[in-house]
């Protein structure tokens, strides 16, 4: 055993309002810069949809994360030492801007300095590579306003597994919907960015997992871009370096939650850390497509077994952040009560970023009800609805909305479970099962009996019930952002020797002092 | 007149043949003038020892007006092509035109001073026991080498082929920056050639050497190799590669593209969205 410590996230999907608070947040803070405007390290995609950059999920166009060779490992699909070697100065599966988006501002100056005419002035979108007036071709959430359109929603990737009639009943008026996916950089467990890197630029930090790219020592090769399937490492055409999410890492060594959780609307983001074996890594990032998932939590262990923590603790893992492993919400969806999947795991970079995937808009069932006594029972001014047709999302028959969910199975399958639709629903019927047994508790129109015979059938206790729907809803930040302290003096002892600057000038000098020393 | 007959008889014609830039050790009001004829203009003239690449300057202050010379000698170009007659003639005559110097006319009178004493007082004096060596086989075959840059410079100065040519089966494709060299040493004659590369008077090569000269062996050896170069020029054939050097690099060329194309045949050239971007409506 070789326990590790990753600080994990945790997005619920169905929580989601697609406000781009958290996109906005992470711009103005770290990519509000010359080169850096089109990088969104922070996204959110509406689904179905083709995403930024487009179609990024088709690795066929974009050849990025590992797949299997012959032997059973993995390798590399678009870089690595032989391809990488060979198209080192020439990179043939690069995106390009038109494929993120080319970035525009407008010219509003014009509005208020436009000398008089006989039209409105106009604030005309102006390219901020260029400088020179562009037709906006694209946006960093085109699919937002064009989702309907053939040309994006109907290009969603993961529309491929589906039956042609399956993909018409998707886009039929009365089933029509759509989701949002927020996304950042996974901090994978088996990073392509980390693995493709020719100048040895990118590292996981051993503290708690988070991928950086290192400034100085990075030599524009952009292999991380090719090489991260999530297109999530973006390269700087001014300062000619790649640059990636960050995970606000200065903030969570200072216990704040990155910028973008800690504004998050929706309060869909929860973080967290937890302990995997790192022995375990291969068998995850090598299994067979139908184990992905199931490898890849078995990778997580628990932080309250005796002989983890103490694998930890030899391997260095501080007992402070034993402590928020235990407290993790992450811990919890992903693993406990395994609600949460990693987003396309067939990628095979052991992604650390967990999705609840959404159950809503729930199918409701219309059945006919007799409520003739109750309309006369109603006061004379009270609105009466002349049908008597119940709109039931209550859902009698149980386990049938599942399978018709809005989304079919297969097509969040193909997101968020490599194919398998099984692991696909059986989250589904525990959020539906929280679902009854809420509304069994404060609306009261589910029988006990059907509420029990839920929770039975997906292996839920009342409590934990209660614990899923706590956290889902309820919890505050303390609860949601579990953040363990950073140690940063230990890590600052390894790189260099507190003893040299003892008996110098205190805490140093940044510059020194015109008065001299 | 008399101190320009008594400098010919007092100065050894062969030594003076060999003249070159030898620091001269002047009397102080002289030092200027004296220094400046012996590391410059010596490398192309003599005082009274005959025409080396320029004519022989013995009397030229009187042969020529002050002011002409003064003209001259800043810039003889500048004088050919207003169309003097003596500028043109002597151009004409000696093939080579004279660099621009940017001396003051205090400086140049100073010079013309040392030359009208005949070179008294720091004339340059026979240089370089290695000058007087016999070449042998071994001396040509390293000044080849110091040619072609085989062998670097001492002082690692740039190779001569870098700008220069030579006719020689050795030899393959010198620059064609600077003057050919087969046939510099018939014309300059072994002197002219050593002064020049002690020395260059002209400002390019001058630059490219000043920090960096060649060394008296080195300079020895690029002399022998002239001087062969010039002397077996008849029996040199060296392949001339004319248009098909062109027509192979063209081959080449086209070779190398297709074999991109082939290599780089998946790369992926349009963004995803290139077929909606294509029938979008554009602004005008
Ligand atoms: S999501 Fe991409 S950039 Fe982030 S760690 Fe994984 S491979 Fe690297
Ligand atoms: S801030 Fe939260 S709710 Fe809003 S888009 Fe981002 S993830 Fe969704």
């Amino acid at each position: 055993m070789d326990i590790r410590a990753q600080i994990s996230m945790v997005f619920h999907l169905d929580k989601c309002i697609g406000c781009h608070t958290c996109s906005v947040a992470c711009k103005n803070i770290w990519t509000d810069r010359k080169g850096a405007e089109y990088q969104w390290w922070n996204n959110v995609e509406t689904k179905p949809g083709t995403g930024y950059p487009g179609r990024w999920e088709d690795q066929e166009i974009y050849k990025g994360g590992w797949q299997r060779d012959t032997n059973g490992g993995i390798q590399l699909k678009g870089a690595g030492k032989k391809k990488g070697l060979i198209n080192i100065f020439h990179n043939p599966n690069f995106p390009t801007v038109e494929d993120y988006y080319e970035p525009f501002t407008y010219d509003y100056l014009n509005l208020v300095e436009a000398p008089a005419g006989d039209d409105q002035p106009t604030a005309r979108p102006v390219s901020l590579i260029t400088g020179e007036p562009i037709d906006v071709k694209m946006g960093p959430n085109w699919d937002d306003d064009l989702g309907g359109t053939p040309d994006y929603a109907r290009n969603d990737p993961n529309l491929e597994k589906l039956s042609p009639a399956e993909r018409e009943a998707m886009f039929q008026l009365e089933r029509m919907a759509f989701f949002y996916l927020p996304r950042i950089c996974n901090h994978c467990l088996n990073p392509g960015c980390v693995a493709s890197c020719p100048s040895g630029a990118i590292y996981k930090r051993g503290e708690d997992g988070i991928v950086l790219i290192n400034q100085k020592v990075c030599r524009a090769w952009r292999m991380c871009v090719t090489a991260c399937p999530y297109k999530k490492a973006y390269y700087n055409w001014y300062t000619g370096k790649s640059e990636k999410c960050i995970l606000c890492y200065p903030r969570l060594e200072a216990g704040l939650a990155p910028a973008c959780m800690h504004s998050c609307v929706g309060r869909i983001r929860y973080i967290g850390v937890l302990l995997y074996d790192a022995e375990r890594i291969q068998a995850a990032a090598s299994a067979a497509d139908a184990d992905l998932v199931a490898r890849h939590l078995d990778m997580l262990v628990d932080p309250f077994d005796e002989e983890v923590i103490a694998a930890a603790q030899k391997n260095g893992v501080p007992d402070s952040t034993i402590k928020a492993a235990q407290d993790s919400p992450t811990y919890r969806f992903v693993k406990e009560w395994r609600l949460a999947l990693p987003l396309h795991p067939e990628f095979r970079t052991l992604p650390m970023l967990f999705y609840v995937p959404p159950l809503l808009p729930v199918v409701a069932s219309v059945r006919e009800v007799a409520d003739e006594q109750k309309k006369k029972s109603l006061n004379e001014i009270s609105k009466v609805w002349p049908d008597n047709w119940l709109y039931d999302t209550s859902t009698e028959e149980l386990w049938g909305t599942v399978e018709q969910v809005r989304f079919p199975l297969q097509y969040l399958a193909s997101l968020f479970s490599a194919g398998d639709t099984g692991a696909v629903a059986a989250r589904l019927k525990k959020l539906m099962a929280v679902r009854i047994f809420r509304r069994f508790k404060t609306v009261g129109d589910v029988s006990e009996e059907i509420m029990t015979k839920v929770l039975a059938d997906t292996g839920l206790t009342q409590e934990t019930a209660e614990a899923i729907f706590r956290l889902t809803a309820l919890a505050k930040f303390n609860e949601r952002f579990v953040i363990p302290p950073a140690h940063r003096e230990q890590a600052l002892e390894m790189l260099e020797f507190t003893g040299d600057a003892r008996g110098s000038t205190g805490f140093g000098f940044r510059e020194r002092p015109a008065r001299g020393l | 007149m008399s101190r320009l007959l008594l400098a010919r008889l007092t100065v050894p014609a062969l030594a003076a043949l060999f003249a070159v830039w030898s620091p001269p050790v002047a009397p102080a009001g002289a030092a200027t003038g004296a220094e400046t004829f012996g590391s410059v203009c010596a490398a192309c003239h003599t005082i009274g020892g005959g025409k080396r690449v320029g004519p022989d300057l013995a009397g030229v202050n009187d042969r020529r007006p002050a002011e002409w010379l003064l003209k001259f000698i800043r810039s003889s170009q500048a004088l050919v092509e207003s169309g003097d007659p003596v500028a043109v003639a002597l151009f004409a005559e000696h093939k080579v035109a004279m660099p621009d110097f940017p001396y003051s006319d205090s400086e140049i009178r100073e010079i013309l001073e040392f030359v009208k004493r005949g070179g008294a007082g720091g004339a340059a004096q026979p240089p370089a026991a290695a000058a007087l060596r016999t070449t042998t086989p071994e001396d040509v075959r390293k000044g080849l080498e110091l040619f072609q840059g085989t062998l670097r410079f001492a002082n690692r100065g740039p190779a001569c082929n870098s700008c220069h040519h030579v006719n020689n089966d050795a030899v393959i494709g010198g620059g064609i920056l600077a003057k050919e060299l087969t046939t510099v040493f018939g014309q300059m004659g072994g002197p002219g050639v050593q002064a020049i590369l002690g020395k260059p008077p002209f400002p390019v090569m001058d630059q490219a050497f000043a920090s960096r000269p060649l060394t008296e062996d080195e300079i020895f050896a690029l002399v022998a190799f002239l001087q062969d170069a010039d002397q077996h020029q008849q029996f040199q054939k060296p392949r001339d590669y004319g248009f098909k050097l062109f027509t192979s690099g063209l081959a080449g060329l086209v070779f190398l593209l297709a074999l991109y194309g082939l290599f780089w045949r998946r790369r992926k050239v349009h963004p995803v969205n290139h077929a909606i971007f294509a029938r979008q409506v554009r602004t005008q």
